[in-house]
């Protein structure tokens, strides 16, 4: 578990509603309101998509959506910026393989 | 295609401050940022800020932002978030683009460009398995996620940002293996230095990152020792069992903008790169066009405020809100801050560079 | 350990120090022309993290001063958008 429940400087973690996201098929609690990244690393993730040219695993980079190099395909839409993207109840994440694919629910 | 007296690009605290200065002034002005939220990196900044009681001293990055889009709210500034500025035509149209579907072009009197900057690469074997991130991108996810990326850390850089990153990663509950600075001297502020020392963090010095080892994920790490040139030195690499790669490397002022609409550019290799020529009232070669914070040189929040707030002025007097009497009095207290600020063993370099970058205005 | 050269230099299009020293040999000398040649820096973050070190290594490998190689051509717009942003100029918000 990578969540920070207690912080010298920041306080407890507030307790929050919870949504229910799916990842790759498998329902996910998170916190309202956080990135789907944050969700993700807090179970432990260890990657979010593989490259075109290579397949190569990639995960966050610069944390704040501007490398692209965290994107998954949410909700059947590819290129989603996992980290400035908030999770919403009931939303679909698929690790995205390459350009990924437009579509609910398919990958290649 | 409408009209504002002062266009501010970037709602960092550099752009906040020219934005409250401006309109404190009485000017009328718009600030984008691309970002959903405002603020830029001001808070993630958890840590307490140096100097004096004037700049904001022991006060927090984050406390810093809540109060600066207070007052902008109360002096009602137009804010426009997930709006991203694609160019300057004509030193005075701004295009810009809202939420990724729309163009809109405002005419701006002045703009004030205040784009902050982005954290360098290093490109070692395996530096994109997913582990290896940004210092900025670990320091985003502890303190506004409040998720740690990994339980044990290797930071490279020993600089300002590596030092107090590493610090907040411990604070984060992580474990921190190791710093590697490829100087031969730390290069950091002592106090975060000292802290990180403290708590058992070795620092290796004449050090690089070698490799990043892990299939899906970072594993391990390898470190070595370089000679004077930057060599590595075989026979003395160590491998250091962690899942997370920190890069704090130094930062490089986002220019694009700047230089495409013309603004004359120096290099300034103490301060990033290459930055837009301006004088001490932060104009640049472009007289309708201002620069604030790390776009016109890496420093800190603190410089970035007063740099801010600078610009605003200037730009807000250049449209006749300001009388001359007035705006000598507030130009020399912002150059007072500035210089107390630019001091000491760090400060002073930095203050020679600006120094540079300003004489290189005149003529 | 790996080979140093099959590092990645542009992360976005996944292109490697091989492919950017081969460009610089075959005389492609200006940070604007390795990505040309390359597709180094067109990917999504265009060249943020890559533009700066395809400077460093033009200028280890000519001499060329770094200073010189920074000033790429910076052409609007900065950031990619949509080809249909270009059509709906609006009147202005607010």
């Amino acid at each position: 578990m990578n969540r920070i429940f207690e912080h010298p400087i920041l306080g407890p973690l507030e307790d929050t509603e919870l949504v229910r996201i799916f990842v790759d098929g498998e329902p996910v609690e998170a916190r309202k309101g956080e990135v789907i990244a944050a969700a993700l690393i807090a179970t432990g993730k260890q990657y979010f998509r593989k490259t075109i040219k290579l397949q190569e695993p990639r995960g966050i980079y610069c944390g704040i959506g501007r490398c692209t190099d965290c994107v998954m395909t949410v909700n059947g839409v590819p290129n989603v910026r996992t980290c400035v993207t908030e999770v919403e109840e009931g939303m679909v994440i698929e690790t995205q393989l390459g350009y990924g694919k437009w579509g609910r629910g398919i990958n290649s | 295609m409408m009209d504002r007296e002062i266009v501010v690009i970037g709602a960092g605290p550099a752009g906040l401050s020219a934005a409250l200065e401006a309109a404190r002034a009485g000017a009328e002005v718009l600030l984008v940022d691309e970002n959903h939220k405002p603020g830029g990196q001001l808070f993630k900044q958890i840590h307490k800020f140096f100097g004096s009681k004037d700049h904001q001293a022991g006060v927090r990055g984050i406390d810093i932002g809540v109060q600066l889009l207070e007052e902008a709210k109360e002096l009602k500034i137009d804010v426009w978030l997930n709006a991203e500025v694609c160019g300057i035509f004509n030193q005075n149209e701004v295009w810009i683009v809202r939420d990724k579907e729309r163009s809109v072009t405002v005419r701006a009197e002045r703009i004030i460009l205040a784009t902050g900057a982005t954290e360098n690469a290093v490109n070692f074997p395996g530096w994109t398995l997913p582990g290896v991130m940004g210092a900025g991108a670990a320091q985003t996810m502890i303190n506004i996620h409040r998720v740690l990326p990994g339980q044990k850390v290797l930071m490279i850089g020993s600089g300002n940002v590596g030092v107090i990153v590493s610090y907040q990663l411990l604070q984060a509950g992580a474990d921190v293996k190791a710093v590697v600075e490829a100087a031969p001297r730390l290069g950091g502020y002592g106090v975060h230095t000292a802290k990180v020392r403290r708590a058992g963090v070795p620092f290796y010095t004449s050090h690089t990152v070698l490799e990043a080892r892990g299939k899906d994920h970072v594993e391990s790490a390898v470190i070595g020792r370089i000679d004077e040139r930057w060599k590595p030195i075989p026979g003395t690499e160590i491998e250091l069992e962690v899942d997370t790669i920190c890069i704090a490397a130094g930062l490089t002022p986002l220019v694009e903008l700047a230089f495409a609409a013309g603004c004359r550019p120096v290099f300034s290799p103490v301060l990033g790169g290459m930055v837009p020529v301006h004088d001490a009232a932060m104009r640049t070669s472009l007289p309708s066009l201002y620069v604030a914070g790390d776009i016109s040189g890496v420093e800190e929040a603190s410089t970035a405020m007063e740099e801010g707030r600078m610009a605003g002025l200037s730009a807000a007097r250049s449209l006749g809100h300001i009388d001359d009497a007035t705006y000598r009095i507030r130009y020399e207290a912002v150059e007072n801050r500035l210089l107390a600020l630019r001091s000491g063993l760090f400060g002073q370099k930095r203050r020679d560079a600006k120094e540079q970058i300003v004489s290189q205005s005149q003529g | 350990m790996k080979d140093p050269r099959d590092v990645f230099i542009c992360r976005c299009e996944e292109v490697t120090l091989r492919e950017i020293e081969e460009a610089i040999e075959e005389g492609y000398t200006t940070v604007d022309d390795v990505k040309r040649i390359t597709r180094a820096g067109m990917g999504l973050c265009q060249g943020r993290s890559c533009s700066k070190v395809i400077a460093r290594l033009i200028s280890e490998k000519t001499g060329i001063p770094l200073s010189d190689l920074l000033q790429t051509g910076y052409r609007y717009p900065v950031r990619p958008e949509k080809m249909m942003v270009l059509d709906n100029d609006g009147e202005g918000d607010e």
